[in-house]
């Protein structure tokens, strides 16, 4: 028996709803942003298998995969910052603790 | 393949300020030195797009110089320029200036690449290279708290959607099996299509805060420092809707149901943002609405998908983002609140005119620049026989007089309570002040030539 593509988009449409899933019902900062990075991982996974499956010789959606991981990991960082400036001033980390502005 | 290299010297030039920017300790005049050469090299970077000429696909067609994108750059660099002059001369909040101005100059960089971009992940790469640092710009007084949770629910707001878009292009190029714009296609796709083409949709309307995906914006503006607003709101907007509407008209022929999606989203924009501006008392939160009316405008001239409509919609953006940008920087200098704003008229006579001309180009009026923008716009609907869409658009731009009035009003009429319009004058951000309100005019002025000119060039 043969894995096809079809396994892996539909593996990858599993991890992208999980986190999404984490990102809206989450209460804590941090785990956003985990949830974020799980979809993410599920995009890339999308893409190489695309890759895989649909241009094999030319790459190009890993070339898109390495991209988007470098991209997101400089996002998840500059994100856990913005989460310690907060956490320095409020110490809290739940979102729901953060949520001076209305209207 | 080497040949048209010369066209990124402008990217250069600013990627170079921005570096000198960050790190300027030793520069003369230090921190405001740096943010003054920093504004120059953006300045420089402007005249040189605008003075340079256009060319057709380089880089293996994953970049395209043409016309629009080079209006679109001059107005991201010039506007980078006048906000950096500004940030130089008044400051930014107690905080060291040249990093802000850095920051800019990083995103500006990205955004004059996006307008360019023809390739999705190209696009993807501009496109976070100039929204990454507005994280940073929104959270930028590190010891504010409404501050950077505004720059908090941003970022994740923006990063959820960017990653929803990537999913969408992810399957956009499973489809196609190429991430050229040119080469996207998603017929015979069925469903799948479909669905790539709708979070892909989602991804960017969110990010140009077009309803109903724009809940963020309002509550981001309102924490931030005006002076980060005026950059964030504005700047990284024109890139966006100049490589939108190149993506959109590159998918639109296999998907007619794209206009009717599209148009929804402009008529939830314009009803939404002007009657949710109505009732608001700051500053930001009534820019911030009214920058989603504004958005709902744009998607308007998007939605047909033609040549005239992109033309439109570009130059709208440039159009709007002059005032917006006026308006956010003098709630920076005065206060955040409308009534800040009580008899300006009297203490700064010529800031309140200015004002009132920015207000008048965001309703409409001739002899402006956001008259003929609108004119354009409501012209592509036309032309593609959208009539609800410019029945609207008419209705709900009457609508915000009454919002933009209500500032006027203030101005010459308000009373005023306490003391207010402390802070040092600063040429520089006078300057900058009296260059937007130059901007506004001549390209009101220069609208027709213009026009014709970009029209032309798509030819």
């Amino acid at each position: 028996m043969t894995i096809g593509p079809s396994a892996f988009l539909g593996l990858a449409a599993v991890l992208f709803a999980l986190g999404l899933y984490g990102a809206v019902a989450r209460r804590s900062a941090v785990m956003v942003l985990m949830s974020l990075e799980l979809m993410a991982v599920a995009v890339n996974l999308n893409m190489v298998a695309l890759s895989r499956f649909v241009t094999p010789t030319e790459m190009t959606g890993q070339f898109f995969a390495i991209f988007t991981m470098v991209v997101s990991a400089a996002e998840i960082g500059l994100g856990l910052a913005l989460v310690l400036a907060i956490y320095r001033q409020t110490r809290s980390i739940e979102l729901s603790s953060i949520d001076s502005l209305k209207g | 393949m080497l040949s048209g290299y010369w066209h990124f010297v402008p990217e250069v030039l600013v990627v170079a300020g921005a570096l000198a920017a960050l790190f300027g300790e030793f520069l003369p005049g230090r921190d405001k030195g740096a943010a003054y050469i920093a504004a120059a090299l953006a300045g420089v970077a402007a005249l040189l797009v605008a003075a340079g000429g256009t060319g057709g696909p380089m880089v293996f067609g994953q970049i395209e110089p043409d016309g629009v994108a080079r209006f679109a750059r001059t107005g991201v660099a010039g506007l980078t320029a006048v906000w950096a002059l500004w940030v130089a001369g008044r400051g930014m909040s107690d905080e060291r200036r040249r990093d802000a101005v850095a920051l800019a100059l990083f995103a500006a960089a990205g955004g004059m690449l996006l307008c360019m971009a023809r390739d999705l992940i190209v696009m993807y790469i501009a496109l976070e290279l100039s929204t990454m640092p507005a994280y940073v710009l929104m959270g930028y007084r590190r010891r504010d708290v409404s501050g950077l949770e505004g720059a908090l629910k941003y970022f994740l707001l923006s990063m959820l959607t960017s990653i929803i878009m990537l999913y969408g292009l992810s399957f956009l190029y499973g489809i196609s099996g190429s991430t050229a714009f040119a080469e996207l296609s998603i017929e015979g796709a069925g469903i799948l299509g479909l669905v790539a083409v709708l979070l892909t949709l989602v991804g960017l309307l969110a990010k140009m805060s077009a309803a109903p995906f724009h809940y963020w914006a309002p509550d981001a503006y309102a924490g931030a420092a005006p002076a980060s607003v005026a950059f964030v709101s504005t700047v990284p907007k024109i890139a966006g809707i100049a490589v939108i509407a190149r993506l959109l008209s590159a998918i639109a022929p296999d998907m007619p149901t794209l206009v009717t999606l599209v148009a929804v989203a402009s008529v939830a924009s314009m009803l939404l943002g002007n009657l949710a501006a109505l009732p608001q008392s700051d500053l930001r939160r009534l820019m911030a609405y009214s920058g989603v009316a504004h958005t709902g405008y744009l998607l308007m001239a998007l939605a047909p998908g033609t040549d005239t409509g992109y033309t439109a919609a570009v130059f709208y953006a440039v159009a709007y983002a002059l005032p917006s940008m006026a308006i956010m920087l003098v709630a920076a200098e005065e206060g955040t609140e409308i009534t800040d704003l009580a008899q300006l008229a009297a203490r700064r006579p010529w800031l309140a005119w200015s004002v009132v001309v920015w207000l008048l180009s965001l309703i409409g009026i001739p002899p402006f620049a956001g008259f003929f923008g609108k004119l354009y716009l409501f012209g592509a609907a036309v032309d593609s026989s959208l009539w609800v869409l410019v029945v609207l658009g008419v209705l709900t731009s009457v609508v915000s007089a009454g919002y933009y009035f209500r500032v006027v009003r203030e101005m010459f009429f308000g009373e005023q309570v306490g003391v207010s319009g402390e802070g040092v004058a600063s040429p520089a951000a006078t300057v900058a002040l009296v260059a937007l309100v130059a901007g506004t005019v001549v390209i009101g002025l220069a609208a027709s030539p213009l026009l014709r000119g970009l029209g032309a060039l798509l030819g």
